[in-house]
């Protein structure tokens, strides 16, 4: 009984003993590795250009029609192979549906980029058939988009540039000249190889001149840019 | 004198230090371009044209007096109404239909005398003299071969109808969807010729302008005696009947238990008193009610039942108490408990339908409209019920391009009593927005609305029910309205006085409803107030549900405090505990005592219930963060983001310009548009600068313009 009264004033002292505590110590500096720059660019994202404002830009290019009118117009006698209809770009685009409570869409997807190529490819398409194809032709001040007299024979990067600009200006909203460098020489480039591939013998048939065909690859490369979906 | 050559060589030193102003500098910067190009899609609505370019690299362009004219200009409108719309999407979707069946037409094919198809247009459930006929479609199976359920094809084989009985049975009439002047004595002014079109915003679908050989254009349309006539006061109706009959039950069931009431003594039909309409012409100058071949005075027989769909409706004891007491006919009783009260003036009050289904077309409109109802994407024939969502939607689109483009106090937006509307709208507050009313409220003797959101009487008179493009003011809806929250578009959008609540808390206070981390436990407790892991939301938007129990459910009725008290003694509980069955849909039997009945959704907070809609739209524009939150949503609007602790000074500033302008959008709009953050909204700016080293400040490039 004894022991046992022993074994249990042992196991109570030491079960209340203090736990150990391990003194704080301050830690040592760490050493400079190098010098590290602060990034103080704005971060969020550019944004994406409404869809009722982008479709209005739209409507503006193809001559400030009625939606329907253009509809009527970009469709043509290609029924759907160049443009199907509004109803099938609208959500894509990012317009809203309250009536089924879908919301705006703020940011790029797959879906909504291959929309914007299918109106841009459609755009560029009709305006080189209006401003580079009607005989007589249009006035330029009358034409929708290519809105310059297309230089003729061999086209040199000097006698690109203006027209080059006019588009710019068109899709993008300024000077080519205030672009990044080697935009311009690469777009003169994208026109070169498309007139010469619709040049060389038994290239596929296209409604298209060479030259047409050169504006127009570079109509689709401005329209489908990012500056022009973003703002 | 002497200090004019002081001032000449002052002038010229400041003219000599100070920059060159913006109008004089011939070379723009990509950032001038690039202001410009979100500033033009911000506030014109799309991206510059190259004229528009030129303009701007023009000597003497004042970028200051472009926002400023923009700021007038109907994108500018476009542009803040979209932030609100995409935040409440007034906008009603499919599953809500409308189709109140006092102001709904449908049409059904019969054979004439000669065989060949005649449409006839009747209201489904329709009160009529004839025992055959009463509940039903006018003319009997007896007479056509066929049966007509409602929203259902015709059951059996068509014979061809007797003159005698189609005239007895039916008028024709010039309606007002083909004659503009549809209230002359003769109309003229017929659809297609002398006006509407798809151009004009009124276009008919094919069924509704030929008759049935898809030839002959309709002149004049054929309508059950009943729904043609033009009183505004009816009588009630009873039949004499008692409990409709029904068939014996199968041999070896069970009787139900409960004493089956003796039918009452038989009454007189009482004559018609209404004038028929237009057009109603009996064509052998016989028809009329009164000589419906129904017994007079006498026992009415009741036919065969398997000459009905159904059996004949009975009297019920309150049409039995008050037969002959005048009653509106713009209410759901005209239809149900008369047989004298019709669809007005050259079927004015009524939308017709191409067929039985339960929501008919009549109309081909717009299908997308997301530029607005002038630039279409597609259109096409739609149902009656999308008819009336397409102009309750545009109602809030007009309160608010009214709102903006004024330049209105905002507050207007919740307690604003004035509204616009067009001719669809018109014929729906005077007619449609009425036929919602008055069946369960008849109980408490509330037999049409007498203190209705919307007062007939603001509606403009001139206006027609085909003038979709005439929108003319409303100065004052009435003493219950308050901005959107009364609108059909928000009370049927937000059906529940719960989602009422909610949507005006996130939408205008920028607050929403965070649960907190607590299990779910099975409860009995009603008062979601105090529920255990209810009461982190309930406990605020139960208060705010309770602005709006005075307005029903998926309805826009307001349940006036005479009839319809917070605390109603006619709905208290009795020894078992149960209230009478007819207040179930009015009164929470949860929060009722032996004394009185609790108001649905009043528990919360009686005050709210009895200040109702515009109680909260006061409360809630009283509120600091109200104005915070219009300046957050339009901040986070124009620059593309949510607003960041980083926007604080900014949203203060604009706040303070917002409320001590009077809570005016434009020129919150004008200081943030010309603000940095507005500037730097993109990461793509050509002054970037190079990363800076640790610790050095930010230092910002001056923006175009900034103050």
């Amino acid at each position: 009984m004894k022991r046992l009264a022993l074994v249990a004033v042992a196991t109570l002292a030491t079960a209340c003993t203090r736990p150990e505590v391990l003194p704080r110590m301050p830690s040592a500096p760490l050493a400079e590795s190098g010098h590290t720059a602060l990034d103080t660019t704005p971060k969020q994202d550019r944004r994406l250009v409404p869809a009722e404002a982008y479709v209005r830009t739209y409507l503006q290019l193809f001559g400030g029609l009625a939606p329907l009118e253009v509809q009527r117009r970009a469709r043509g006698g290609d029924g759907g192979s160049l443009f199907d209809t509004w109803d099938d770009y609208l959500s894509a685009l990012g317009f809203p549906d309250y009536r089924l409570d879908l919301p705006r869409g703020t940011q790029t997807n797959a879906l909504m980029m291959a929309a914007f190529e299918r109106l841009g490819v459609a755009l560029c398409d009709r305006a080189v058939e209006h401003d580079l194809k009607s005989r007589p032709p249009p006035f330029v001040k009358d034409r929708l988009v290519f809105a310059f007299e297309p230089p003729g024979g061999a086209v040199t990067a000097a006698a690109f540039a203006p027209g080059f600009d006019v588009l710019h200006r068109t899709f993008l909203g300024y000077p080519a000249r205030l672009g990044p460098a080697g935009r311009e020489a690469a777009f003169f480039e994208l026109y070169q190889q498309t007139a010469a591939r619709h040049a060389e013998k038994g290239a596929v048939k296209s409604r298209f001149t060479p030259s047409e065909s050169g504006w127009a690859a570079v109509c689709y490369g401005l329209v489908r840019h990012p500056e022009f979906h973003l703002y | 004198m002497k200090q004019r050559p002081l001032l000449i060589l002052a002038a010229a030193l400041v003219a000599a230090v100070a920059p060159p102003t913006r109008a004089a500098s011939a070379e723009h910067s990509l950032d001038d371009y690039r202001r410009f190009r979100a500033l033009s899609i911000d506030l014109a609505g799309r991206a510059p044209t190259r004229a528009e370019l030129a303009e701007m690299e023009s000597p003497g362009f004042d970028l200051d007096k472009w926002i400023d004219a923009h700021l007038e200009g109907p994108a500018y409108v476009e542009r803040l109404e979209r932030i609100y719309m995409d935040q409440l999407r007034l906008e009603v979707g499919p599953a809500f239909q409308f189709t109140p069946p006092a102001t709904t037409l449908h049409r059904e094919t019969i054979l004439g005398p000669d065989g060949k198809p005649i449409w006839v247009y009747y209201r489904q459930n329709q009160r009529r003299a004839r025992v055959e006929t009463d509940g039903e479609f006018c003319l009997s199976q007896a007479e056509t071969g066929q049966l007509f359920p409602n929203n259902q094809p015709p059951r059996g084989t068509a014979i061809p109808v007797k003159q005698k009985a189609i005239d007895a049975a039916t008028v024709l009439v010039r309606p007002w969807w083909i004659y503009r002047d549809y209230r002359a004595a003769s109309p003229k002014q017929r659809y297609g010729l002398d006006w509407g079109s798809e151009a004009s915003g009124y276009a008919l679908i094919k069924e509704m302008v030929f008759e049935p050989d898809g030839i002959t254009p309709t002149t004049e349309v054929r309508v059950c005696r009943e729904e043609a006539q033009a009183a505004e006061i009816g009588h009630i109706y009873a039949s004499g009947r008692g409990a409709p009959v029904k068939p014996p039950p199968k041999k070896g069931a069970p009787a139900k238990p409960g004493k089956v009431p003796p039918p009452p003594p038989p009454r007189p039909v009482p004559p018609p008193v209404a004038p028929m309409v237009n057009g109603a012409k009996p064509m052998d100058g016989m028809g009329g009610l009164a000589k419906a071949p129904v017994a007079m005075g006498g026992t009415p027989k009741p036919p065969a039942l398997q000459d009905r769909l159904k059996p004949p409706p009975g009297d019920n004891p309150y049409a039995v108490q008050h037969k002959g007491e005048e009653v509106s006919c713009r209410g759901v009783v005209a239809e149900t408990m008369t047989i004298d009260c019709g669809c007005g003036a050259g079927l004015e009050h009524c939308l017709p339908g191409d067929g039985f289904a339960q929501d008919p077309r009549a109309f081909s409109f717009p299908t997308h409209i997301p530029l607005g109802l002038d630039l279409p994407f597609a259109s096409g024939a739609q149902n009656a019920s999308s008819w009336n969502k397409l102009w309750w939607s545009q109602e809030a689109r007009h309160f608010f391009t009214r709102l903006f483009g004024t330049d209105r106090d905002f507050r207007e937006v919740l307690t604003g009593r004035w509204s616009a509307v067009n001719g669809p709208l018109a014929q729906f507050y005077r007619s449609g927005a009425l036929a919602s009313c008055c069946g369960r409220e008849r109980q408490f003797k509330m037999m049409d609305e007498s203190e209705p959101l919307f007062r007939p009487a603001a509606v403009p008179t001139d206006l027609l029910p085909m003038d979709t493009d005439k929108w003319e003011d409303v100065a004052d809806r009435g003493p219950h309205a308050a901005g959107l929250l009364t609108m059909p578009a928000f009370l049927a959008k937000y059906a529940s006085r719960r989602a009422r609540g909610a949507a005006v808390y996130s939408s205008f206070l920028c607050k929403s409803f965070v649960a907190d981390h607590v299990d779910l436990k099975p409860s009995t407790e009603p008062n979601l107030m105090v529920r255990e892991g209810c009461s982190t939301c309930h406990a605020t938007l139960e208060p705010l549900a309770a602005y709006f129990s005075r307005v029903e459910e998926t309805n826009w009725v307001f349940l006036p405090k005479e009839q319809f008290p917070v605390e109603n003694p006619v709905c208290k509980k009795n020894a078992q505990g149960k209230m009478p069955g007819f207040c179930d849909f009015f009164y929470d039997g949860a929060f009722s005592d032996a004394k009185a009945g609790s108001l649905r959704g009043a528990y919360a907070a009686p005050d709210h219930a009895e200040r109702g809609p515009a109680g909260i739209a006061a409360d809630v524009t009283a509120q600091p963060e109200f104005a915070s939150c219009a300046v957050e949503r339009v901040a986070s609007s124009f620059l593309g983001r949510p607003v960041r602790d980083d926007d604080a000074r900014l949203l203060e500033s604009l706040r303070g310009t917002f409320v001590s302008s009077g809570y005016r959008m434009r020129p919150l709009v004008k200081a943030l548009v010309r603000s940095s953050a507005y500037l730097s909204a993109n990461d793509d700016r050509s002054s970037l600068r190079a990363p800076v080293t640790l610790g050095t400040a930010p230092v910002a490039a001056p923006p175009m313009g900034a103050p």
